[in-house]
């Protein structure tokens, strides 16, 4: 089913608005169809201080007629497919996005590895202890160009 | 380093002005996670490297800087959870693009505190200039004292709290989030905003375009008071809120991918 899904995401780019993470990834993750993968999540451990903090922005939204939420770190959807609770809406899509961060599955985090310009936690803040990129980042260079003279 | 302080001492090259000291200081005194150094001899430059080395290498989640001296773009770019305490004020743009740290200023801070803003905890003794909280994304930013205008233009997200009053164009072009104002607010407050909601304790002196006083339910009650509660306040005053009336709302029309950029 997964892949399946996987296949009608993959239209033009340059023909579509919507981006979902799947499209992005080339997968569909199990919390994205499984509500016990996420019931473990730690909401408030998740994030600093002692409130929702960013996460209060954060809510169950749609897309393409899917229930999603939405990933600012890599400007894509991630959509729900398993029933969610009622009344419960804004937890499970807060739930869902921490797992898909913390899992590292978000392609934002993904690109850190090769291009973080200076050093952060792979994970981003949301996961103690993880390991720390964009510390040895190099300018690319295009073989063969030079820069114009005074620059 | 006193080499490097004072204006005369400022080196340009053809891209404008640099500070060209890019060696991390290493001068901070470090006890298992916490660490403290005195910013009064360093430049802006060296203050965030040193910054950056304790955080990111080092290991040290809680970080003291004495005598900021006031100078801009302090704490910026900060990325992962960890706790800063400025002993002292902060220039322009301190703390900007951060998404993690929780950060008491123990003075006060000058234009665009905490501009984009991702996430965290940023609590503000004192006041704070014009642009605070500008293009804030999440987290909570508290000021105890007063702000100046434009608080929170295009805000995308995220809650500004003030116990003191606003100047003018407050919440201008605002998108998401919320703003707190415990006193005054200046002309066109919340104008041309998208969405969002402005709660206003004290008198406000005009509305902006296609800013309206909206529905106060319980979800606000509960609000207001789990951030006066969190952040030891005291009693809240009696807020009226605001919100967008949504005569110049235009989003149905925009591309869906410039719709993304709100969300």
């Amino acid at each position: 089913m997964a892949d399946a899904n996987v296949a009608t995401e993959r239209h033009n780019p340059e023909l579509t608005v919507g981006i979902s993470a799947e499209y992005l990834s080339g997968k569909r993750f199990p919390y994205q169809e499984d509500i016990s993968a996420i019931e473990d999540v730690d909401l408030m451990e998740a994030t600093p201080g002692q409130d929702l903090n960013w996460l209060e922005d954060i809510t169950l939204l749609v897309e393409d007629g899917v229930p999603a939420v939405f990933d600012r770190y890599s400007n894509s959807f991630v959509k729900i497919y398993f029933e969610i609770p009622k009344g419960r809406e804004d937890e499970i899509a807060r739930k869902v996005l921490i797992k898909h961060l913390t899992s590292g599955n978000s392609y934002g985090i993904q690109l850190k590895e090769a291009h973080a310009k200076f050093p952060q936690p792979e994970l981003g803040p949301w996961v103690k202890g993880s390991k720390t990129v964009g510390t040895d980042w190099k300018r690319s260079v295009l073989p063969g160009w030079e820069a114009p003279a005074g620059h | 380093m006193d080499a490097l302080t004072g204006e005369s001492n400022i080196v340009y090259d053809a891209r404008g002005l640099v500070e060209p000291n890019a060696d991390v200081p290493k001068i901070s005194s470090i006890d298992g996670e916490k660490a403290e150094f005195d910013a009064q001899n360093l430049t802006t430059r060296q203050i965030n490297l040193e910054l950056r080395w304790l955080i990111n290498e080092q290991g040290i989640t809680d970080v003291t800087v004495k005598n900021p001296g006031a100078k801009h773009s302090l704490g910026v770019g900060l990325l992962t959870r960890c706790k800063i305490t400025f002993d002292g004020s902060l220039g322009y743009f301190g703390c900007g693009i951060i998404d993690g740290p929780e950060v008491h200023v123990k003075g006060r801070v000058g234009w665009s505190a905490c501009e984009n803003m991702m996430s965290g905890v940023v609590v503000v003794e004192g006041n704070a200039g014009s642009l605070t909280g500008a293009a804030m994304r999440g987290g909570d930013l508290i000021v105890k004292g007063r702000l100046g205008a434009r608080t929170g233009i295009d805000q995308k997200g995220g809650t500004i709290l003030t116990m003191g009053s606003v100047g003018s164009m407050t919440g201008f072009m605002m998108q998401r989030g919320r703003q707190v104002i415990c006193e005054d607010a200046g002309h066109g407050l919340g104008d041309s905003m998208y969405d969002g909601i402005i709660y206003v304790g004290g008198k406000v002196k005009s509305l902006g375009i296609d800013c309206v006083p909206g529905e106060w339910t319980d979800a606000d009650t509960e609000f207001i008071d789990r951030k006066f509660r969190i952040y030891e306040l005291g009693t809240p005053p009696t807020f009226q809120k605001f919100v967008c009336g949504k005569k110049l709302y235009n989003y149905d029309n925009l591309e869906a991918s410039e719709r993304k950029l709100v969300l």
